[in-house]
């Protein structure tokens, strides 16, 4: 569980990243989602205890970020947004010293290692130098250190971005396998909803919404998103795109005017805020 | 200070042997720069100096490896996120900085060994000679290492981390008298560039070869200088950061 109080983080450059979080995270998977610069990044590195916050203070599991650092990092694992693995080393190599490095015996992290990643379907690919790996395979032994570490709590820092389809749902089925907390940060509304139980949505340093998926989509209740090409009359406007939320039994009338209509996904929630979302 | 000797052992022997065996391209770039200095210093002396540079050469190898790598740890902090991953875990900044010192060493392994056959040809090696070498060679490595780590802690873009590196690299083992005589500089000069741990220690390597008279306070000098060196290198690398 993470909780966090007034947390703050104005860099030097005077940027606010943050801008006095205060929230709890009880839940096993957590996605928070926002665009580029939105605080995700610099949330996530606070908590994981990479970054200073500039004033307030977070706990995970009960124990303080500023004064518990050494505890803390013993029960989780972060990993760090566009993170690569050193290309010259294998992904067995690489868990390996992770493991070692989180005080595995090396006999330990060798099986462990070895096991995790046929687990995850790298067997193939672990003792082939990283560099030679997909992104979504290189993705994938990143997620394999977290699962063969087994910590308490995952910090994942957009575990998929620059990804193709097929790489993501790669990495989704290794993300689903954790059994820990997991704390995912992501701009992908798609996979929020794929992966976790519940969804904070940060835009420049606060946090819009706070809820469960179903929470969410639930304001939205029998509507459908209309993406209009004629009229005016709309409820969001984004960019030159204009958002209409209108009763699903009225969508055919809709397209027989030749508009689009969709599903509600979570990107509306993002919409109606008037926040751009990105595909 | 505790260390997770494992772990940094492991890392060392990863990223330096495994760096070797499937990039044997940078063995050949890091030998390039000593071994060109070396045939100058052979031509333009008419082989008289030849001793000097091939005693010079491991210094110039060894100190260019390591400070080369303040490109290497900055990549890995800025690119590659390696560091990140281990600050949030029970690494510390000096098993981190440990391992990968010692990754330079092994990297910088077939190098010595080039150096030690042209030693062996040239008759400049005693037995003991050899010992007090490799003992330099180790307080060298952790000196200009933990300059890597200073110089890369404040680097914060990766467009800057090669050039940096290669400016530090040449000014701190070319200038120094690493190639030629120590007593070729006028002493302003040589205690000025004892800001480079490879000038105490070609000064103090020609000594003990029997090239120059020994001038023992290099000796006070480097273990000094290595010892500030990695002090103020565990102060300012970028661990957690602010």
């Amino acid at each position: 569980m993470i909780e966090t109080s007034d947390l703050k983080k104005v860099y030097k450059n005077g940027t606010v990243a943050l801008d006095g979080i205060s929230i709890n995270i009880p839940d096993r998977v957590t996605a928070i989602i926002g665009r580029n610069g939105a605080g995700k990044t610099t949330f996530a590195r606070i908590v994981s205890t990479q970054l200073m916050p500039t004033s307030g203070n977070a706990r995970v599991n009960g124990l303080d970020i500023l004064k518990d650092t050494k505890k803390i990092r013993n029960i989780m694992v972060s990993i760090p947004q566009e993170a690569s693995p050193i290309g010259v080393l294998t992904p067995m190599e690489q868990v390996k010293l992770f493991l070692v490095g989180r005080g595995m015996s090396v006999n330990e992290a060798n099986t462990v290692s070895s096991a995790t990643l046929d687990e995850l379907g790298l067997r193939e690919f672990k003792n082939s130098p990283s560099d030679m790996l997909s992104g979504g395979m290189k993705r994938k032994v990143f997620v394999c250190m977290a699962l063969a570490a087994n910590p308490d709590v995952v910090f994942l820092d957009e575990p998929t971005t620059g990804l193709d389809p097929i790489s993501r749902f790669e990495v989704w089925s290794a993300v689903k396998q954790l059994k820990g907390d997991v704390i995912l940060t992501t701009h992908y509304m798609e996979e929020a909803e794929n992966l976790s139980d519940r969804v904070i949505l940060f835009e420049k340093g606060k946090v819009l919404e706070d809820g469960t998926v179903k929470t969410l989509l639930s304001r939205f209740k029998g509507k459908v998103r209309v993406e209009l090409h004629h009229g005016d009359n709309y409820d969001v406007k984004v960019g030159s795109m204009k958002i209409k939320y209108v009763d699903s039994r009225d969508a055919e009338d809709y397209v027989i005017e030749g508009n689009t209509v969709k599903a509600i996904t979570l990107d509306d929630v993002f919409l109606i805020h008037g926040v751009e979302v990105e595909s | 200070m505790k260390l997770n000797l494992k772990f940094s052992l492991l890392l060392a022997w990863y990223y330096g042997f495994r760096t070797i065996k499937r990039g044997p391209s940078y063995v050949i770039a890091s030998l390039s720069s000593p071994l060109t200095l070396l045939f100058l210093v052979y031509i333009i002396s008419r082989g008289e100096l030849v001793r000097f540079a091939i005693a010079g050469g491991f210094i110039g190898l060894v100190a260019s490896v390591a400070l080369s790598s303040s490109g290497d740890a900055a990549f890995l902090r800025l690119q590659l996120r390696i560091q990140d991953l281990y600050v949030a875990s029970r690494v510390t900044p000096s098993d981190y900085m440990v391992g990968l010192t010692l990754s330079y060493l092994i990297f910088s392994i077939p190098g010595i060994v080039l150096y030690v056959i042209l030693g062996y040809f040239y008759h400049i090696f005693t037995p003991l000679s050899s010992i007090y070498l490799a003992m330099i060679l180790v307080l060298l490595v952790i000196s200009t290492s933990s300059i890597s780590f200073i110089i890369s802690g404040s680097i914060s873009h990766v467009r800057n981390v090669w050039g940096i590196a290669g400016i530090l690299s040449i000014i701190m083992t070319v200038l120094p008298p690493t190639f030629y005589p120590y007593t070729y500089i006028p002493k302003v000069a040589l205690y000025a560039l004892f800001i480079s741990p490879a000038t105490s220690a070609a000064v103090l390597v020609q000594g003990i070869f029997g090239l120059e008279a020994l001038y023992l306070p290099a000796l006070y000098i480097i273990i000094g200088e290595t010892a500030i060196y990695f002090a103020v290198a565990r102060l300012l690398t970028r661990w957690r950061e602010n």
